[in-house]
């Protein structure tokens, strides 16, 4: 196949036909038949093939070529684009997946087979171009089921990746977002509180005293923030895994694929917890909690910079406060039969009447 | 002089020693003892180096693991800088012990300074002296030789082979020049010596890029042991220089040499298989096995190297479709043409690799895993070809390079494609950055391959910044004060002009003639009043230039030009090398001189301003980066999504650490002095984000000036700076001989002791207390089992929380 002379292709295009050039006519279009691969400006396609079929201009070329087929390309190596035609055709044939050979190594020499018959289709003389031809043509008789359902699967796949790259541009945007809010928010704030201090001043009150809260409301809105939760993006890689049904094919004639496991019915997404509820059942979260030794790392900037929550402090401490309260030692051993732990009887008694204070409510935990 | 900490004794190759400098050897003990990683920030001009070098050579010689050396900086003189300063040191140990000990250190740097051969030493650039070098030293080459082929070698190179392995150049110290003159004097090359002598030392010197650089460093540094200690410094950029070892930029025109390079691969080959068939096939066979098989190859010579490579890839078989060298070669033009297709595209686009991948897939059915082993089967390939001309190939190993990390990393990486060089360009000239988002990825190799890994600077504040952004943790996070007989150093914050009025930087005001003009008076008046040197810094070219042509308007340079000569940085090296030249005699002469540049630019880097040669360093503006930049809005936004850095927060650091740059450059020692100028408004607020040794020095009364009350300041330190001042005085306070070592010592031990000892005690009271405590709730609970009781709230509230699950 020739080369054109531009590798690029990028500006010198010129139509073999009308001789017009790009560099001249910059909204000149180029179309060409997938019939030939020859390529010329639209109107001259127009204008040749208006009444109907009619032969290819190019010099030794004698295919005849319909208006309809033209379109133009969306490489500018036009034995590119026909390569990537033929690879779209392959492609729709031999579309086993990793997952369907028993080793790598099968799955590599498949790749390799495919790859081979594409050379020849793409570059091969006539003669093996018809024999790969035929190949491909019985291959595609020979395993129409397996074919079909990889496509679906694989249109599954695609769609899912398709929708989860989506979901995660949504969160970026809305992210993008939430911290443009933030930093108007913040300067708001700023404006405001600048604000009061001069009122205060105006009032007479010292500046210090009045603009002291402020900074720390600023802040604690910071520390705040600091935790805002990213929006909900469904988890498409979970849902991925359930999507892949499949029935039963006989076996086929390709060393080392895999026998086709049955399906499994398809789940929801896992759950890693068994439905397990992770919101305190004990206390309730009220904010504006505070601690006099933590006050000083909330105003911190350097430790609220890093994320770091008062909250998420409160909450584990509450956490923690509440942990083991119902958990009786001695059932759990019996259970866990003698791993010894050496709490006096007493102790263990006290620790479970406290947590529940009625011994008949114990089976609610 | 010689002391311990703890049991390690210390060589320090000076009869005294600065209290920064102890402080500083005792983190670092601290951390190599503790295996662990350090960020530590020590004042310029307070002989990091040395401290550095004698603590490590200390450690290192002590204990017998032997623990080896990497230590890493910015520029070549830097590195020949560090060797002479151990090599000094070596030679006082050696007096000191009264015996030579084992020990070899050794500095790497580039062919281009090392090479030897006469007429590729005198090649231009530093890729052709790598080029031609290859392509007389490949492993073939010398094959052809032994064959009785006629092909040209490199003496020096071959005569390396002669000699022992793991013995090519004795022991000792070695700096570049002194390599040099080795190599020269036993006709063996300098560059390779160093190279293959890298296992055998206990000291390497070389540049970052050795190591971080994946594309070199797995190929120089590959056989580093775990246990090696490794320094860099002058690290206050090390995410810039992680970013950039993976960043590429695609240009039409290195597609279209890309397109030439595989059209001429694919020549090559069809050449081969009639000729020289079973190297094809031998290759071929070896990749069917795996990767592994390779390996032997990837030696010293090997001409491309991959970028980060996981493991599990290297084990992994290259996927069957491009096992074949010509199906290989289909596969990268099919890329590249893709690549070209996307470059016509006229509106800026900004994707991520998943993205890509997905579009890559849909138009030319190129997967995911064939891209990812790009870059290794296109260098298996070259080198089963045996090209030599491996220059004509870069292009298209950059577009392997970069097909390999868009498959390999989802995150942290973007792709930019910008089709315009700026917003009012007409004629398209498009780019597509690839662009590495996380300064994390490059670095990360380095973190888990060794255990201590030591980030110092003398301006590397604030700390916390690193760790996190580069993702690593630390033993010891320092920032060490600097100690001061005499305030060497004025620092001041300059907010107003003469005239009362704010002057800033800042977009709004930056060309209004009264800011520009109160910052020519500023100028004005510390040129008058400045002995010899003074370095004024900009926050860009452009300003600089705008700044200056209406200064010139003004009149305001003819008033400098009375008393200093004006010099000024440009984007070229060379007319900048010349300027500083220049600048420099006049700083000696009498003359005195002016030097206007950038504080992003080559002179705020690695320059140094010492005595003389700067006495002032005016810093006009707050240097931020230029935002508006697409590349720096994705690592913005980066930032913040995974490692909660506000934008603000991480440009304002960016921009603080480039002033510190600037300001730390007059000050070079201790006997050294200056004053500093911070001129911007915006100063104030970020003053705590200096290092600590300059905010230390910045009194409130310093802060926020006019600009007469800072001329005021200036004129009276000038003044008591030119007393006479002897190095007596220092005696002490900043400089300890022995017996202030010792004393300090012993209050350390002593407060140690103290420390322990109340530690002791409050743990025993706190015991006894808990202990009482425990026993009195012990009888209360057996006295109240049956009465106890929660309290009420708590008890409805939690029934009706149970009865829900319930
Ligand atoms: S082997 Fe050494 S001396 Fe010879 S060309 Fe290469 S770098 Fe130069
Ligand atoms: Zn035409
Ligand atoms: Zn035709």
């Amino acid at each position: 196949m020739a080369r054109p002379l531009d590798p690029l292709g990028f500006e010198d295009e010129m139509c073999p036909v009308c001789k017009s050039r790009k560099y001249l006519n910059p909204d000149i279009v180029f179309v060409f038949n997938p019939e030939c691969y020859h390529s010329m400006c639209l109107n001259c396609a127009n204008r040749l093939f208006n009444d109907g079929p009619n032969q290819c201009p190019h010099a030794g070329c004698n295919k005849t070529l319909r208006r309809k087929g033209f379109r133009s390309a969306f490489f500018g190596d036009l034995s590119v684009e026909r390569e990537v035609d033929i690879r779209r055709r392959v492609a729709a044939v031999f579309n086993q997946k990793e997952d369907d050979f028993e080793t790598l190594q099968d799955y590599n020499n498949y790749l390799q087979m495919v790859e081979d018959l594409t050379f020849e289709l793409v570059n091969g003389t006539d003669e093996k171009r018809r024999q790969a031809e035929a190949q491909l043509a019985a291959w595609e008789a020979e395993h129409k089921q397996d074919i079909e359902r990889n496509k679906k699967a694989g249109r599954e796949a695609d769609e899912m990746s398709r929708k989860r790259l989506a979901a995660e541009r949504d969160a970026a945007r809305q992210r993008r977002i939430e911290a443009i809010k933030e930093a108007e928010e913040e300067k708001r704030e700023r404006v405001r509180s600048r604000e009061m201090e001069l009122d205060n001043l105006a009032k007479g009150i010292t500046a210090t005293t009045a603009a002291e809260p402020a900074t720390k409301v600023q802040l604690k809105r910071r520390g705040q923030r600091g935790g805002v939760t990213e929006p909900a993006v469904p988890n498409p890689a979970a849902a991925a895994t359930a999507g892949m049904g499949a029935s039963e094919v006989e076996r086929l004639s390709i060393r080392g694929l895999k026998e086709k496991p049955k399906a499994p019915a398809p789940q929801g997404p896992y759950d890693p917890f068994g439905g397990m509820d992770f919101a305190p059942s004990r206390y309730k979260l009220h904010g504006g909690l505070a601690h006099p030794l933590m006050e000083k790392y909330r105003l911190d900037r350097q430790h609220v910079a890093g994320g770091y929550s008062f909250d998420d402090f409160a909450a584990r401490a509450l956490y923690e406060a509440f942990a083991g309260l119902g958990v009786f030692v001695e059932d759990e051993k019996e259970v866990g039969s003698g791993s010894g732990i050496g709490l006096s009887q007493e102790t263990t008694m006290a620790a479970g009447i406290a947590a529940v204070g009625d011994p008949d409510r114990m089976d609610l935990d | 002089m010689e002391f311990n900490i703890d049991d390690l004794p210390v060589l320090f190759p000076y009869p005294r020693i600065y209290p920064e400098q102890y402080a500083y050897m005792v983190d670092l003990k601290k951390t190599l003892d503790a295996g662990g990683n350090c960020v530590l920030e020590m004042p310029s001009g307070t002989g990091k180096t040395v401290t550095l070098l004698s603590l490590i050579v200390a450690y290192q010689q002590y204990y017998p693991e032997h623990r080896k050396l990497i230590y890493c900086s910015r520029t070549m003189s830097e590195i020949e800088k560090a060797l002479v300063e151990l090599r000094a040191l070596m030679k006082f140990r050696a007096e000191r012990l009264g015996r030579e000990e084992e020990f070899r250190g050794l500095g790497l740097t580039s062919r281009k300074n090392l090479c030897l051969h006469p007429s590729v030493k005198r090649e231009k650039s530093g890729t052709i002296v790598d080029a031609r070098c290859r392509s007389l030293t490949a492993g073939f080459v010398k094959e052809k030789r032994e064959k009785g082929e006629n092909v040209e070698t490199c003496i020096y190179h071959d005569n390396l082979d002669l000699l022992e392995q793991g013995n090519l150049i004795p022991n000792g110290i070695w700096t570049l020049d002194g390599l040099l003159r080795y190599g020269e004097e036993k006709k063996q090359c300098p560059y390779f010596t160093a190279r293959r002598m890298m296992q055998y030392c206990n000291v390497i010197i070389y540049s970052y890029h050795y190591l971080l650089d994946p594309k070199i460093a797995e190929r120089v540094s590959k056989d580093l042991s775990k246990d090696c200690i490794v320094v860099f410094d002058e690290a206050h950029n090390i995410d810039n220089v992680c970013i950039e070892s993976l960043s590429t930029d695609i240009t039409q025109d290195s597609l279209m040499r890309a397109t030439r390079g595989a059209q001429n691969l694919e020549a090559k080959i069809a050449e081969m298989k009639d000729s020289d068939q079973e190297k094809l096939q031998s290759e071929y066979e070896k990749l069917v096995e795996g990767l592994k098989g390779l390996d032997e190859g990837r030696q010293e010579d090997a001409f491309m190297a991959n970028p980060t490579l996981p493991d599990d890839l290297l084990k992994e078989a290259v996927p069957g479709n491009i096992r074949r060298a010509e199906h290989f070669v289909a596969f990268l033009r099919r890329f590249i043409e893709y690549l070209k297709t996307r470059m016509k595209v006229r509106q800026v686009i900004s994707e991520t690799p998943p993205s890509f991948l997905a579009h890559l897939k849909e138009y030319t059915f190129i997967e995911k895993k064939p891209l990812r082993f790009c870059a290794e089967r296109l260098t298996s390939l070259v080198r089963t070809l045996e090209l030599t001309n491996i220059e004509d190939y870069r292009p298209l190993q950059e577009v392997a390079t970069f097909a390999t990390l868009v498959a390999t990393y989802e995150k942290g990486f973007l792709l930019i494609l910008e089709p315009y060089e700026s917003d009012t360009a007409k004629t398209p000239n498009p780019v597509l950055h690839f662009t590495c988002l996380d300064a994390a990825i490059a670095i990360k190799p380095v973190f888990d391959r060794f255990s201590s890994v030591i980030i110092t600077s003398g301006t590397i504040s604030p700390l916390e910044m690193y760790p996190k952004m580069l993702n690593f943790e630390t033993v010891v996070q320092e920032s060490y004060a600097m100690t001061l007989a005499r305030r060497s150093f004025l620092p001041m914050i300059v907010t107003r002009g003469s005239d009362q009025a704010s002057i800033s930087t800042s977009f709004q005001v930056r060309n209004e003639p009264s800011v520009v003009r109160n910052y020519g008076n500023l100028l004005t008046e510390f040129a008058r009043m400045t002995p010899d040197g003074m370095v004024v810094f900009f926050p860009s070219y452009l300003y600089m230039e705008s700044i200056i042509s209406m200064w010139q308007g003004m009149g305001i340079l003819d008033e400098v030009w009375k008393h200093k000569l004006i010099l000024v940085e440009t984007p070229d090296a060379q007319e900048t090398s010349l300027a500083l030249e220049t600048y420099r005699t006049a700083c000696c002469n009498g003359r005195g001189a002016v030097l206007l540049c950038v504080a992003r630019g080559k002179v705020s880097e690695g320059i140094d301003f010492d005595h003389q040669y700067g006495r002032t360093v005016l810093c006009i503006g707050v240097p931020f980066q230029y935002t508006e930049s697409r590349i720096l809005k994705a690592r913005l936004e980066f930032l913040r999504e995974t490692y909660r850095i506000r934008e603000n927060d991480f440009l304002s650091f960016d921009a603080m650490r480039h002033a510190a740059q600037c300001l730390g450059r007059v000050l070079r020692g201790k006997d050294d002095y200056g004053v500093m100028v911070l001129a911007d408004r915006r100063f104030m607020k970020k003053r705590a984000q200096l290092p600590k040794w300059i905010n230390q020095a910045l009194l409130d009364a310093n802060t926020n000036l006019s600009t007469d009350m800072a001329v005021g300041n200036a004129r009276a330190f000038l003044k008591q700076m030119a007393q006479p001042f002897s190095s007596k005085d220092q005696e002490g306070v900043s400089i300890w001989g022995m017996k202030d070592l010792r004393r300090h010592q012993e209050k350390m031990a002593e407060d140690l002791i103290v420390e322990l000892k109340t530690a002791r005690e409050e743990e025993e009271r706190e015991r006894k207390r808990r202990e009482e405590e425990e026993r009195r709730r012990l009888e209360e609970e057996r006295d109240r089992v049956s009465d106890y009781e929660m309290d009420e709230d708590d008890e409805a509230e939690m029934m009706a929380l149970d009865a829900r699950i319930g």
